[in-house]
Order: C-alpha cells, then sequence, then structure tokens
C-alpha cells in the first residue's frame, strides 16, 4: 500500500510475465550478436541456426510432454545413438541386413522409430506399473541404450561408425527435404495434441495430481507410458535426421544434447514439477539456445568453454523460473 | 509446569492471563484478515477458538505459533512483549502448535521425534560442579545424566554434539507416560495409529516445557475412542496449569471441554466468555452471523426411494429413475481382508443412505471397493442389476462417482483452475471423434452452469487456481465435477469435514437435490448428526461388518453409536 | 492384521543387498579359482575404499531426497588441479588438500544453488557437474597427466599391514556412521528427508542441514578423487566420468532410499559399494567383453533402484 509499483517496473513485470518472454530473449541474444560476428546476420547463417536446430526442436518437444506429466526422460540421447546404430545396421553400406535393396530406407526408418518407441515403452511401464523414480529409471536405461548401441556396433563392424548409407536415406537429412518437413509435422501435431485434445488434457492433469486424476477416471499408466513413447518416438526422429546429416550411423550422435533438451524446455517455462509447459514455449527456448551456440560459435569460443557455458544456461534457465514466478507473483 | 498452579483459583479479575492478544491486525496482498483482535489465554483454563473457514482463526495462531508476523497490534506472553520472528522463537517462549497435519516423522524413534531440535547432549567433564539451576527444581532431567558421569568419561572432556542415549531414552519414557502411551522409546513413529500420533504431538509440546499449547483441529481423523483419550488428556493438562486452544469444527466438542470461548468473524472477534454462557444454538449464529434456522435442510421425504420428481422447471437432464423395485445398486457379501467383511445392501434410486461408524469400522475402505481403486476377495457388486467389474474409469462410466474424503490429495489438482478441476471427469463427453478433439465452448458452458449450480462464490473466477479457494469452495468443485457426470450412484466420505457450517447446508441441499434426479447417494460421515439430518436410512459399521440398520423414523443418536461401538448389544 | 506378511516380505527385501552379495562371492568363485584368495579379496576393498568414501558423502544427499550428480565431476576438477599443481613441484600434501578443497568449494556451490536460489537439487547438480567437467577440461587441456610416483606410493602405502587406502575409508565410513547415528545432526538429516515441511515447522535449520549435507557430499568426493588417483596414477580425460552412479548405486544398492530419510552408511552403503565392485573385479578376472560392461552396470542399478521401489510399495501399502 506504501509502495507504487513505478511504470518501469510494471512493464518489466509485463514483460517477464508474457508468454513471448523468451521471444524477447532471442532478439536481444541476436542484437547482441549481430555487431560482433560479421555473418550472424546474413540469411544464410540464419537459415542455417533454423536448420540446425531441428533435432533439438524434436527432442525438447518430446521432452516436454514429459515434463507436463511431471516426469523426465534422461534417456533421449542414447536412443539417438542406439537408433542411428540400429538403423545403419539395418541398411547400412559395410554390414547392413539390406543393404542395396529399395526396403533399406524405409525399413530402416521403421526400425529407428521402432527403437524410440520400445525404449520409450519400457521407461514409461517402469514407471508407471513398478512405480520407480523417472529421474533413476531414464538415467539407467540412458547407460543401457548407449552402451548397447557401443556393444552392437562393436560387434557388427568392430568399429564405433557406421558409412556408406543409402542415399535415398541421406536425402532425408538435406535442409528443407522430407525429414525437416516432418519433423515440423510431428511438432504441430505434439502442439496440437497438447492443446486440443482430450489426451492433452490427461497430460495436464496426471502431471498435477496422479492420484486425483485416477479417481477422476484418467487413465494414469496410459498417458505415462504414452508420454515416454512419445518421447522415444520424438527422439528417434532427432536420430534419423542427425544420422542422414552427418552420414553416418554412430553411437556418439546426440551426445552432447542431453543439457540442452532440458535447458531448452526449462528456459520456455516449463515446469519440472509437472502440470506447467506447451509445446510453443519449448519452440522459443530451443530457438534461444541454438541462436546462443551459433553465436558462441562464430566467435570462436573454445569447446569447453561451451561446455561450461552450457552448463550456466541451465542454471540460469532454472533460476530465471523462480525469478519470473516470484515477479509475476508480484512479491 | 508450576508457574500457574496457584493463580487458577483467584477470581477472574485478578487472574494473570499467559498469552494477550492486543488489537492484532493482520493482511495478506493488501485484504485485511484479521481486524483488531483482542483476547487472553489464561493458565489452567481451555480455550475454544470457533469460526467459520476463513474467519482468521488460523492466521491467528500462526502468528502465536511464530509462523507469521502481525501487521499491527501486540502479542503478550506473561505480560511481556512478544514478537516471534519463527517457530523457535516461539517453542522458546513456551507456545507449542499441534497442527491438523501431524509433523511427525515416521522414519524415526519416538524419542527422537520428542527431541528433535532439543535432543540431551553428553555433558563436558565440568558437569562435576553442580549445574547452578539444579537447586530450583527447574532442572530437565539433569539427574539421570549426572548419575551416569562415572560411565565413558573419556567422551565428557571433548565438547561433541553427542546424543546422550540413555538420557535421551529416560526423558522420552516419562514424557510417554504422561500422554498416557505404553511404547518403548525406541518404537518407530510409522508403527502408530493416527491417534496415538496426535498424543505423540502433544507430548513434544511438553518435552519444550510448553506454557500454552494451540491444538488445531485435533479430532479430524481420530476415532471416537481416541478422542475421548485426547479430551482426557487435556483435562489433566489443564489441571496442571497448562493454558490450551482448542479449535474445531466439531461444536458439542467445544462445548463440552472448553473453559472460556471466542467467536471469530470476518477477522473481527464477535464473542467471547466462559462457555457456560453459549448453548450450540448461540454458537451457530454468532458464527454465521445470522439466525441459522436450521442446519439440515427439509426434504419432501420420498419413502425411501420411489418418488422421484424432476427440478422445479422441469429440467430434467436424465434418463427416468429405474424401477423403485430395483435398487441402482446391490452389494452382496462383498469381502476384503483386513478390511470389510461380508457386506450386503442395496441402495434404490432417490435414497440417502448414510454410513456411520468410528474410525477404522472399514466405511472408506468399502467405498473404495465400490469404485474400483480396491480390489475385493469375494462377493458380487451389481449396478442397475448388471455387474459393476473394472477400474474407476470403467465404473465412472457405468455411473458410478465417488467424492474421496482426502479433498487434496484425491480429490483436486490444486495447481490446475477451477474450470480444468470441474471439467475433469465429462472431457470425453465433450470431443468429437477419431482424435478426441475438445469442444471447448461446450465445456466452458457446462463449467459455467455446474458452477452457478454448485453456488460456488461469486467472486471466485474459473481460471483461478482451485489452492486459493476455501475448503467450502474446493469442496463445491469436487462435487461439481462429480455432479457435472450425472451420476446414477453417487459415494461421497466425509464431504463436509473441515468445512463451515454455511457451505455445509448447501452442499446438503445439493446432495437431496441428486437424490431427487434419482441417484442413489451413499453418505460416509462420523457425524452422526449429519446423518440422521439428511438420510432416508443409515448402516452402522463396525470392525469391517453391516452392525445394524435405522430407517429414518428410528433414528437416534445414542443407540446408534451404542452399535457403532459395541454391535453385539443392539 | 495383514501386516506379518507384509513385514516378511519386507525384511527379504532389507536383506536382498546381502544375499546378491554371498551370489555374487559364490557364482565368481565356482568360475574363477582367482576370485575367492585373499589377495583378490583385498584387492576388491581396495578398489571399492575410493567408491565407498564417494558413495558415503552422496547417502548423506540422498537421506534428504536430493542427489548430487557433480561428484565425479569435481573429482576430475581436483585431480586437475592437483596434478598441475605436482607437475610444477607442488608439495604432495599440499596437492591432497586442494583436492578436498575443491570438493568443499563445489559442494558450496551446491548448496547455494540449492538452499539460496531455491533450485532442484538435481538441475542444479546436473549444471555444475558440465560446469565441473568443462572446468577440468580447460586445466589439463584435454591430455592426460601423468603423475608423480608419490602419489602411487600413497595407494599402495600400508600401516599394520593394511593398505592405506582402507585406513582413510574406515575412518570416513566410521565418521559418517557416527554423526549420521549419534548426533543431533545426523537425526536431523533423517527427519528432513522424510518430511520437509514439518522439519522447517518443527523448528529444524533446514537451509542449513540442506547446504550441509551438499558440502560434506563435496568434500567426500573430494577425498574419493585422492584414493582414486592414488590408484590410477594419472589424470585421464575421463577421470571420474560416471562415478556418481557408482555412488548413487553403491548407495541405493545398500537400502538408502531415492524416496529420502531411509538409509545407512554402514553396513548398507558401504556393502553396495563391495558389492558393485566385486562383480566388477569377477567381470575382470573371468575376461568379460568390456563393451559389456556398462549393460552389466545398469542392470544392478536398475536392480537397486526396483528394490528401492518395491520396499517403498510396502511401506505405503502398509
Amino acid at each position: 500500500m506504501t509502495t507504487h509499483p513505478s511504470n518501469a517496473a510494471r512493464l518489466t513485470k509485463d514483460i517477464v510475465g508474457s508468454e513471448y518472454f523468451v521471444l524477447f530473449l532471442c532478439l536481444a541474444v541476436f542484437l547482441a550478436f549481430a555487431p560482433f560476428t560479421p555473418g550472424f546476420a546474413s540469411r544464410g547463417n540464419v537459415a542455417n541456426v533454423l536448420v540446425a536446430c531441428l533435432p533439438l526442436l524434436v527432442l525438447a518437444t518430446g521432452q516436454t510432454l514429459v515434463l507436463i506429466t511431471a516426469g523426465i526422460d534422461l534417456s533421449v540421447t542414447a536412443v539417438i545413438g542406439l537408433g542411428s546404430v540400429v538403423g545403419s545396421l539395418v541398411m547400412g553400406g559395410d554390414a547392413g541386413w539390406l543393404r542395396g535393396s529399395p526396403l533399406a530406407t524405409p525399413m530402416a526408418v521403421a526400425a529407428m522409430l521402432g527403437t524410440g518407441a520400445l525404449v520409450g515403452c519400457l521407461n514409461g511401464l517402469c514407471i508407471a506399473w513398478l512405480r520407480m523414480p523417472a529421474f533413476m529409471v531414464t538415467l539407467t536405461s540412458m547407460m543401457f541404450c548407449s552402451g548397447l548401441a557401443v556393444w552392437l556396433a562393436r560387434q557388427a563392424v568392430h568399429a564405433e561408425s557406421i558409412y556408406n548409407l543409402p542415399p535415398a536415406f541421406l536425402a532425408l537429412g538435406h535442409p528443407g527435404g522430407l525429414g525437416a518437413l516432418l519433423v515440423a509435422l510431428a511438432v504441430l501435431v505434439a502442439h496440437l495434441l497438447l492443446t486440443r485434445t482430450l489426451v492433452g488434457r490427461w497430460f495436464y492433469a496426471v502431471g498435477h495430481n496422479p492420484r486425483a486424476s485416477l479417481v477422476s477416471g484418467v487413465p494414469v499408466a496410459g498417458v505415462i507410458v504414452g508420454a515416454y513413447v512419445l518421447s522415444g518416438l520424438f527422439a528417434s526422429m532427432a536420430s534419423i535426421l542427425l544420422t542422414a546429416r552427418l552420414e553416418t550411423g554412430s553411437p556418439n550422435h546426440g551426445k552432447t544434447l542431453l543439457l540442452d533438451v532440458i535447458g531448452a524446455a526449462v528456459i520456455g517455462g516449463t515446469s519440472l514439477f509437472g502440470g506447467k509447459g506447451r509445446v510453443l514455449w519449448s519452440v522459443y527456448g530451443v530457438l534461444f539456445l541454438t541462436l546462443l551456440g551459433n553465436g558462441l560459435n562464430l566467435v570462436n569460443v573454445s569447446d569447453f568453454l561451451i561446455t561450461i557455458i552450457k552448463g550456466g544456461v541451465i542454471l540460469i534457465a532454472a533460476l530465471l523460473d523462480v525469478w519470473r514466478s516470484r515477479i509475476v507473483r508480484g512479491s | 509446569m508450576s508457574p500457574s498452579t496457584a493463580s487458577t483459583d483467584l477470581p477472574a479479575s485478578i487472574r494473570e492471563p499467559v498469552v494477550e492478544f492486543v488489537d492484532i491486525q493482520k493482511s495478506f496482498f493488501g485484504v485485511p484478515v484479521l481486524k483488531g483482535v483482542s483476547f487472553r489465554v489464561e493458565g489452567g483454563r481451555i480455550l475454544g477458538l470457533v469460526g467459520e473457514n476463513g474467519a482468521g482463526k488460523s492466521t491467528l495462531m500462526n502468528l502465536l505459533g511464530g509462523n507469521l508476523q502481525p501487521d499491527a497490534g501486540e502479542l503478550r506472553v506473561e505480560g511481556r512483549r512478544y514478537a516471534p520472528r519463527d517457530p523457535k522463537d516461539a517453542r522458546a517462549s513456551g507456545i507449542a502448535f499441534v497442527h491438523q497435519e501431524l509433523n511427525l516423522f515416521s522414519n524415526l524413534s519416538l524419542a527422537d521425534n520428542l527431541f528433535l531440535s532439543d535432543f540431551p547432549l553428553v555433558e563436558p567433564r565440568r558437569a562435576r560442579f553442580p549445574p547452578p539451576e539444579a537447586p530450583g527444581g527447574q532442572n530437565r532431567g539433569h539427574a539421570p545424566q549426572r548419575a551416569l558421569e562415572s560411565k565413558s568419561g573419556w567422551r565428557r572432556r571433548l565438547r561433541l554434539p553427542w546424543i546422550d542415549r540413555q538420557t535421551l531414552h529416560a526423558r522420552a519414557t516419562e514424557l510417554l507416560q504422561q500422554v498416557g502411551l505404553d511404547y518403548p522409546p525406541q518404537t518407530l513413529v510409522e508403527r502408530l495409529s493416527t491417534g496415538e500420533r496426535q498424543l505423540v504431538e502433544i507430548a513434544k509440546a511438553l518435552s519444550a516445557d510448553a506454557r500454552v499449547i494451540i491444538l488445531d483441529e485435533p479430532t479430524t481423523s481420530l476415532s471416537f475412542r481416541e478422542c475421548e483419550r485426547l479430551f482426557a488428556l487435556m483435562n489433566r493438562l489443564r489441571s496442571r496449569g497448562l493454558a490450551l486452544i482448542y479449535i474445531s469444527h466439531a461444536l458439542g466438542d467445544i462445548l463440552r471441554l472448553c473453559d472460556d470461548l471466542v467467536v471469530l468473524r470476518d477477522g473481527e472477534k464477535v464473542g467471547g466468555g466462559t462457555a457456560v454462557e453459549f448453548n450450540h444454538e448461540r454458537l451457530v449464529s454468532m458464527m454465521v452471523g445470522r439466525q441459522l434456522s436450521q442446519l439440515y435442510p427439509n426434504r419432501i421425504q420420498p419413502s425411501a426411494g420411489n418418488s422421484v420428481r424432476s427440478d422445479a422447471d422441469g429440467t430434467d437432464l436424465n434418463p427416468p429413475p429405474a424401477e423403485p423395485s430395483t435398487p441402482v445398486l446391490e452389494v452382496r457379501s462383498v469381502s476384503r481382508p483386513g478390511a470389510v467383511r461380508d457386506v450386503s445392501f442395496s441402495l434404490a434410486a432417490g435414497e440417502v443412505l448414510g454410513v456411520a461408524g468410528l474410525m477404522g469400522a472399514g466405511r472408506s475402505e468399502l467405498a473404495r471397493i465400490l469404485f474400483g481403486l480396491d480390489p475385493h476377495a469375494s462377493g458380487e457388486i451389481r449396478l442397475l442389476g448388471r455387474r459393476l467389474e473394472g477400474n474407476p474409469r470403467q465404473r465412472i462410466r457405468r455411473g458410478i462417482a465417488f467424492l474421496t474424503e482426502d479433498r487434496r490429495h484425491e480429490g483436486l489438482c490444486l495447481e490446475a483452475s477451477v474450470a480444468e478441476n470441474m471439467a475433469l471427469v465429462t472431457l470425453a463427453r465433450h470431443c468429437r471423434t477419431p482424435v478426441r478433439w475438445l469442444d471447448s465452448a461446450g465445456i466452458g458452458s457446462a463449467v459455467r452452469r455446474m458452477r452457478e449450480a454448485v453456488r460456488l462464490s461469486p467472486t471466485v473466477l474459473e481460471s483461478q487456481s482451485v489452492r486459493t479457494l476455501s475448503g467450502g469452495n474446493q469442496q463445491k468443485v469436487v462435487l461439481g465435477k462429480w455432479l457435472l457426470a450425472e451420476p446414477r450412484v453417487l459415494i461421497l466420505d466425509e464431504p463436509t469435514r473441515g468445512i463451515d457450517v454455511g457451505a455445509k447446508f448447501e452442499i446438503y441441499q445439493l446432495i437431496h437435490h441428486r437424490a431427487d434426479q434419482g441417484a442413489g447417494i451413499l453418505l460416509i460421515s462420523s457425524e452422526i448428526e449429519e446423518l440422521m439430518g439428511i438420510c432416508d436410512r443409515i448402516l452402522v459399521m463396525c470392525q469391517g461388518a453391516i452392525a445394524g440398520e435405522f430407517q429414518r423414523p428410528e433414528f437416534d443418536r445414542e443407540r446408534i453409536l451404542a452399535v457403532a461401538l459395541h454391535p453385539s448389544k443392539q | 492384521m495383514s501386516a506379518r506378511p507384509r513385514h516378511w516380505i519386507q525384511s527379504l527385501l532389507d536383506s536382498a543387498p546381502a544375499a546378491l552379495f554371498a551370489v555374487v562371492l559364490i557364482v565368481f568363485g565356482l568360475w574363477s579359482d582367482r576370485f575367492l584368495t585373499v589377495a583378490n579379496l583385498t584387492q576388491i576393498l581396495n578398489q571399492s575404499a575410493a567408491t565407498a568414501i564417494v558413495a558415503t558423502g552422496m547417502t548423506f544427499v540422498l537421506l534428504t531426497a536430493g542427489v548430487d550428480l557433480s561428484v565425479g565431476a569435481v573429482m576430475f576438477v581436483g585431480a586437475g588441479l592437483a596434478g598441475k599443481m605436482a607437475l610444477a613441484g607442488q608439495p604432495l600434501a599440499l596437492c591432497l588438500c586442494v583436492m578436498a578443497g575443491v570438493g568443499l568449494l563445489i559442494g558450496a556451490l551446491n548448496a547455494l544453488l540449492i538452499t539460496r536460489l531455491k533450485l532442484v537439487a538435481f538441475i542444479a547438480t546436473l549444471a555444475t557437474l558440465y560446469i565441473g567437467r568443462g572446468t577440468g577440461r580447460w586445466i589439463t587441456q584435454t591430455r592426460a597427466i601423468n603423475l608423480p610416483d608419490a602419489f602411487l606410493a600413497l595407494g599402495s602405502a600400508r600401516w599394520l599391514g593394511v593398505p592405506l587406502p582402507l585406513w582413510i575409508a574406515g575412518l570416513v565410513i566410521l565418521s559418517a556412521h557416527l554423526v549420521l547415528s549419534n548426533t543431533p545432526f545426523g537425526r536431523q538429516i533423517y527427519a528432513l528427508g522424510n518430511n520437509p515441511e514439518a522439519a522447517r515447522k518443527a523448528g529444524l535449520r533446514t537451509h542449513q542441514l540442506l547446504a550441509a549435507v551438499y558440502v560434506i557430499c563435496g568434500f567426500c568426493a573430494g577425498l574419493g578423487g585422492i584414493l582414486a588417483l592414488a590408484q590410477l596414477g594419472a589424470v585421464s580425460p575421463k577421470f571420474g566420468e560416471l562415478y556418481e552412479f557408482d555412488a548413487i548405486t553403491a548407495a541405493v544398492l545398500g537400502g538408502t532410499s531415492l524416496f529420502g530419510g531411509r538409509g545407512r552408511v554402514f553396513p548398507g552403503t558401504v556393502l553396495g559399494a563391495v558389492l558393485l565392485k566385486s562383480i566388477f573385479n569377477g567381470l575382470v578376472i573371468v575376461q568379460a567383453d568390456p563393451y559389456l560392461y556398462p549393460l552389466i552396470t545398469s542392470g544392478i542399478v536398475f536392480l537397486a533402484v526396483l528394490l528401492d521401489s518395491a520396499r517403498q510399495w510396502i511401506r505405503a501399502g502398509s
């Protein structure tokens, strides 16, 4: 009563509380880098950024679905590696089971998607039925999947990388190719699923309170398993994109993305406690992180510094979430 | 414990108050919650603090307990100004708070729980000099400690934060005896029943040498016997000169137990005095601020569920009710080991069937079995003549609804909005296949219709998170959620627990209204008056079995209670 | 009424780690006659020492229902710094103090993030994990550092016939056990893990308790780093990687709950650490495919978490 919020304070509150806050941040990053890095604002680089962010985008979308149900999926990056190896073993030029066959590419894609769905399904079953903590279950499956990927590759080709993938598959990775289109479609579908359908409402309800949801007739176990299956599927889409773009199958694809995935979702405003989040927010988060990474790359920051910065970014993201909710609540 | 024993014999005007509230004011976000409340609490007496939800009782006690600080006004303890910054300050000043939800640690032993923030430590070597406070009789267990001195002397030379187990157990045993708990102090709290845990909380208060003990709704989850045990203990503490502040919605207990009463309404003290000046009606009218002509709504009595009318304006949304001869719900010798034994009854359309019994008699367990949350070992449940099976989801589709006793954990998504909560059960009715696209306009209008029907407070926004609502409004949201599903059988487990008088009346009306529309209502309640007020028939459960049945003309509080206590004596 | 069968299952679950340990000893003992020798068993204990210390620190954190993912990074940063200093000719004692000090420092940073800035433990320590590994790679310039022999001598030194690492581990375990079971601080940690809200209302200094727990965990990770370094004699860019898994697995295998408030350092966590190392030792002795190790580790972690969850169901059901 004694303090009158000034206009500046109100403006801060409006900006910080806005749904588009992270978009403003993206703009700020863009403006901050543009004067120092000559190539940053070029059309080529912007297109580059947009294409480069697709794997992260699809991963973050899957993660958002899981986070909304108050879970977490740390296995996604390992699913990328495992999917990459499995797919390459199906179609690869050196050791593939279907090498040279016209069916190679569709079968490989199916195998990769199936791998993701299977891992997700197992995660979900452990969490929903065996009531194990999501964080430990997916950490374990991360270890298992990446170990399995290396072991499979070693068994098949005595090396970690599998080359000579069919051109039809590599075409999926072209900027503006079918792969990119499908990913964009998948993200849109996830967005609509959450905002417009019954299942979406169930996701939020389970995230808010699984017990009350069960009593209210929500198929809680189904929703949880579904969230992890979707997350696994989305991870294998990222795997398809990365494998095609890098033209090799390797267990190491996507290994560095884990922090970015969670960071993007959290920066966007999705809560780690469940019940709060949107696919669109995660899209903004992905855009922000990609711009930041791209900018740092262009100013020649060393590899270990980027690791440190990424650690810092997730801290800031989490802090931002605490700070935003405090400011918006007005205390 | 000795300071105020003598003063109880003195006339009221001279008696020294232990705690004084002087013109206390407190606002939250600019909304005044306490508007200058003043009263005094005396040693050797029990003060009952009553008022509807939101009247400011909890805020007042949180101020005293150090959880909150007043905006204006002063608290005094034994005449001195008292401004606690946190619960620790309050405890140091001799004020103990026994919360509604128990604050015990189930993984620790009784002794650890009692002395968690004040463990007796092994004293250093210099303890051989007589401690200065020992002769005054105020020593807190130093005597047994000195007896130990010859043992483990090497430890004493070091000043270690080392728990003195023997002293700890000796003092814990003594405290447990004082509250009448006969367990060794090493027992883990998770082995105790709710009522016993309540007693441990009080022992904890005594361990801190409390002069004032605040009990906030201690009886909500206690059985009849556990309540009696608690009240006996409170009387003993009173006679030892302690001041007790007792908060409860059970006005009968308040009038029986308390010496003084303070009535709060909308943050103001609207009445007070010795308990003999009050009776039930006066208390209620003071709390509500108007003369409540009745506590329970009248219902034009259908003869046990055969005349079912539609609304006054003729809007009957339901299919015509079942024939009176076919009951909506039939339960045939349902059993679940350890929970219910051979329960059979039938529920007719339009009937309000009450289930009375003590805590642990198997009432909630029965409800959970009927709703499919728990399995049953044998027996059969039929809804409208067809077997009722499957998980809650399948049963909800068949037309069963269940308002659980645990509103916060099983009834509501607290962070979600009013609209989201209300629509949750019936979302499937507003979707278009094959992708289950939601019709948000349809949902919106259904929620608006229902919030009118359940008379949700008009200041509540539909986008507001339900955490911010009062208990009564929260319960109306849960009830609205189930009423939207238009259930054929509505099971209500303690629907009015912790809810103020005005909201209770409205909930009773809603229950009757639903029954009039042809639903069978199964109402579980621990308040026998409530069951007698709104039910057509009452079943009494005892030790998992149905021990008695009463038709409306035979309702009698004493007889129902007798059956609930001793089934054989019916 | 139905408490008895549950109680029976409970005690079965509680004795699962010991039973598993017996099974491991028997299986590998039958498989290879080099496994159950005094020399090899001492070797197993020696190898377990570092893990046991780190897992002891982790037990403190897990008791508060938190988690510390940064322990491996703490070891790496400390080892990198100590290695550089040792190469620059600094005395051994100073290097060791620096390693422990790095543990305290990163532990304090975690504590700050979690108690002051109110971040979720798992996110905060995930971030310090990345920051730590980045810093470590910067210190070592992503190259392996071979340490002076004094470090290796530390690992093989004996006193009264018992290797020095075992003395250190024994000391840490004993003090941790006594602190947890017999000081107000220890009992309050259990209370905090069981019900943080109630602990706050009971007037416990929850922030200090929580902060202390992360500092202790960081310190233990620093100590564990010293022992691990003394055994390896070199700092590779992968030093300490995935140590957090070993620590969590050892603690959870030993009966510490991820849900907080339950667990003991001795025998629980220690048994878990020894069990884990016995399995790896046995795998090496029977010459299993090294690429299978991650699969086996994750299988064991899974089993440990499953056992913990099963205990939790029983508790919730009773």
